[in-house]
């Protein structure tokens, strides 16, 4: 079953295509890789999904029920059920510097969800323990490592109890050893059977794509160019080889 | 004794002008009677002609100043070979002029403003022999039959009167309470004309003789009610080391009476009374055998310490943090939803509340309180707030406009990350808005907030013009009567305002060190 399906996708910017006829699906609990030289239009697309940025034409549809449409402003309610369904990881990691870990968990749970300050607490936690953070709840989004911070916002993520989760370069702003860290966490959780959540995972980590994603898409110059399984995208000479040579992958 | 104003001059509807004209040809002539003298050298008379007719005013407002002290200046200032020149300085620190060097900027010679004969201004100036003699005049509403003589006050009645005046003095002891001082009498007369803040007024009777009798537009409207009450001289100050200058106005004055100069001056404006017939009997020693009983005069305070004075200090001080309190939080309220609509609200809002912003910042809060007091209220009569709540909606909507700034920096300077982040989450903007942009904002603020927080502890002080009686009146009021009490009234006010400021940039700095600073750990 589809989670996400995008039809022909435009977003144009100055006269300028950054994405140019995208169509793709996620399908329930699979994991996307999508990869592509810098400019191509990775984290625009994702931010196109959950309504961060207004596109030309095309569609976005999310669980079926819930569409975006290309130069038409979406419902309010629509754009709240959609980002409630598809959640969202950030380069920057964006916590609330102003709350502590545990209440940056809490704020999914307690804010959208209306749930009760105990059973948020109880999520949150939950999630905290899974990203290896049991021991920071009281600690501020400062007082932590970047590989820390990118965990706790995946819990952030989590806590809403997404059924697709998006991943705009979750690593690239982490050395080596913290974007390792980071990707062991999305790594576990692609392959918790019980979580079923699609991930959509825009990287230049291609190794570690190769070990997590079932399909990779690849964009180039805002035209999806390739979809199909990680080994072979990924391949020396698969459809990312004329890029990969000119951009060290992480 | 009664005041039994004379009217020679027809003030109806074509009068005005005859009066008018009669006027200027009085300021630029000579007064009658007298020759012509070379005035090479000048007599510079400290006035402040916001106090009014009769006593200095316009007719024309690019004409040359008219009234019976301007016409009394003009006329000693030619006994003694001089030319008159107005001085204008504010009424309540007019004397403090004669301690300015002669012919500096401000410098005068004398003080002819309606200024009682008082012990406290004696111990540092001279004066003349009294030139008129005044007595404090009840005046209420034509129609108003709840105020039918002095004793009607005491039914709670709000009497308005000239701040640092005899009659405020006097009214203070008699009716605690009721008292509401202004620096602008003809404001006074309009309140009560249109019944509003003030029931009745309480003034000198020239200012009481020509708004009721001579106006036009009061005359029929006010009454005079009972007897003048608490008789005093109007003198003219100088410096103590002055002694010829005082020796020729005493005897300009003398002479004034004496050859009826000044009988005609005074009945040109209605002034003249019996009082005036006993000042001049008894200046000239001319007594009719049958009229020699003395006028008893107001002793004012003066030459007293400074503790009797710390409670009424202390109370007004009460005032001032009472309407910081009661206004900064409505400021701040005011000033968030400001923000919050020019950055995130709807693109037709931002130019109104731009405009808001603009023309608040842009014009001074003392003109946007009496737009609010004294403006409003002819718009529609519902809007005419106590001077309380006036003033507080007044330091409101200032500091609102300077509150709103404050947010919009603050607003502007997390990162659009922040709100994506909580959008993505599935929060309403509303929501986002609340709980993740705001109170990063609000920590962002707090410097420049608490800062203006304790600039509006002290902008309280401008609540003076619209009745309110806080710290910085109340010093002015006491300094008023008991100049020589000025230095030790100057320490302990600002002693007192800084007692008040000083735990709140203490406080400030507590909210600053414990949130102030979002992004490093607490």
């Amino acid at each position: 079953m589809a989670i996400i399906r995008i039809h022909h996708l435009v977003k144009q910017s100055g006269g300028h295509r950054i994405l140019d006829d995208v169509s793709l699906t996620i399908a329930q609990g699979q994991v996307a890789g999508i990869v592509g030289p810098s400019g191509s239009g990775k984290s625009t697309l994702l931010r196109c999904i959950v309504g961060l940025e207004p596109f030309d034409h095309g569609e976005v549809w999310v669980h079926g029920r819930w569409q975006i449409r290309g130069g038409v402003t979406a419902p309010r309610d629509t754009l709240l059920q959609l980002r409630r369904t598809v959640g969202m990881v950030f380069q920057q990691f964006h916590l609330f510097p102003h709350m502590t870990v545990l209440r940056n968990v809490m704020a999914g749970p307690l804010h959208v969800q209306g749930k009760s300050r105990a059973e948020a607490e109880t999520i949150a936690s939950h999630w905290l323990e899974r990203v290896g953070l049991k021991d920071k709840l009281s600690a501020y989004p400062a007082q932590l490592s970047g590989g820390q911070q990118q965990r706790v916002a995946i819990a952030r993520a989590l806590a809403v109890q997404p059924q697709a989760l998006l991943f705009d370069e979750p690593t690239s702003a982490l050395d080596p050893r913290m974007a390792a860290e980071v990707m062991r966490v999305i790594d576990d959780l692609a392959d918790d059977p019980a979580l079923q959540v699609a991930m959509v995972i825009v990287s230049h980590d291609l190794s570690a794509l190769r070990r997590i994603a079932d399909v990779v898409h690849v964009l180039d110059r805002g035209r999806l160019v390739y979809s199909g399984p990680a080994d072979e995208a990924l391949a020396p000479n698969g459809p990312t080889a004329h890029f990969t040579s000119s951009e060290q992958p992480r | 004794m009664s005041i039994e104003p004379a009217f020679p001059y027809p003030v109806g509807s074509g009068g005005r002008l005859v009066w008018a004209v009669t006027l200027c040809i009085a300021i630029v002539a000579p007064v009658a009677g007298q020759e012509p003298a070379p005035a090479t050298e000048v007599l510079r008379f400290g006035t402040d002609p916001t106090g009014g007719a009769p006593y200095i005013f316009k007719i024309d407002p690019a004409g040359p100043y008219v009234g019976f002290e301007v016409e009394l200046a003009s006329y000693l200032a030619h006994k003694l070979g001089r030319r008159a020149v107005p001085v204008e300085g504010e009424w309540s620190t007019l004397p403090e002029l004669l301690d300015k060097p002669r012919h500096g900027e401000k410098g005068i010679d004398i003080v002819l403003n309606g200024y009682e004969q008082r012990d406290d201004l004696l111990q540092h100036y001279a004066a003349t022999v009294p030139y008129y003699v005044y007595r404090l005049q009840l005046v209420a509403h034509a129609e108003d039959d709840s105020i039918q003589q002095w004793s009607d006050l005491r039914a709670g009645k709000r009497i308005g009167v000239l701040e640092g005046s005899v009659a405020f003095d006097y009214c203070q002891r008699r009716y605690p309470g009721q008292v509401l001082p202004n620096k602008d009498v003809a404001i006074m007369f309009e309140e009560v004309k249109r019944r509003g803040r003030v029931d009745a007024t309480v003034q000198d009777n020239p200012a009481c003789a020509w708004f009721v009798f001579q106006e036009p537009v009061y005359r029929g409207h006010l009454k005079i009610v009972g007897e003048g009450r608490q008789p005093g001289f109007y003198v003219i100050y100088l410096r103590k080391d002055d002694l010829q200058l005082k020796r020729q106005l005493d005897d300009a004055i003398r002479d004034g009476f004496r050859d009826g100069t000044l009988q005609r001056l005074y009945s040109k404006y209605g002034l003249w009374n019996a009082d005036q017939q006993w000042l001049a009997w008894s200046l000239t020693g001319q007594f009719p055998p049958e009229d020699d009983a003395p006028i008893e005069t107001l002793s004012s305070s003066g030459g007293g310490s400074v503790i009797p004075l710390i409670p009424k200090l202390l109370q007004a001080a009460g005032m001032t943090v009472f309407l910081s309190v009661a206004s900064f939080p409505l400021a701040m309220l005011l000033g968030l939803l400001i923000a919050l609509g020019r950055v995130y609200g709807p693109s037709w809002l931002a130019a109104p509340l731009t405009l808001y912003v603009e023309v608040i910042r842009g014009t001074p809060l003392m003109l946007q309180l009496y737009f609010l007091f004294f403006m409003m209220p002819k718009i529609h009569p519902v809007l005419a707030l106590d001077p309380l709540y006036t003033g507080i909606l007044g330091l409101a909507l200032n500091y609102a406009a300077y509150e709103a700034e404050n947010y919009r920096a603050g607003l502007l300077a997390i990162p659009r990350g922040q709100m994506e982040a909580a959008l993505a989450l599935g929060m309403t903007p509303l929501t986002a808005l609340r709980t993740v942009i705001v109170p990063q904002a609000m920590r962002i603020v707090i410097p420049p907030v608490t800062n203006d927080f304790i600039a509006l502890f002290k902008d309280t002080s401008v609540c003076s013009v619209i009745l309110i009686t806080e710290l910085t009146r109340r010093y002015n009021e006491l300094y008023n009567f008991n100049r020589d009490l000025v230095v030790e009234l100057a320490i302990l006010t600002a002693a007192l305002y800084l007692l008040m400021s000083y735990p709140l940039a203490l406080v400030a700095r507590t909210l600053e060190r414990r949130w102030g600073t979002p992004h490093v750990p607490r």
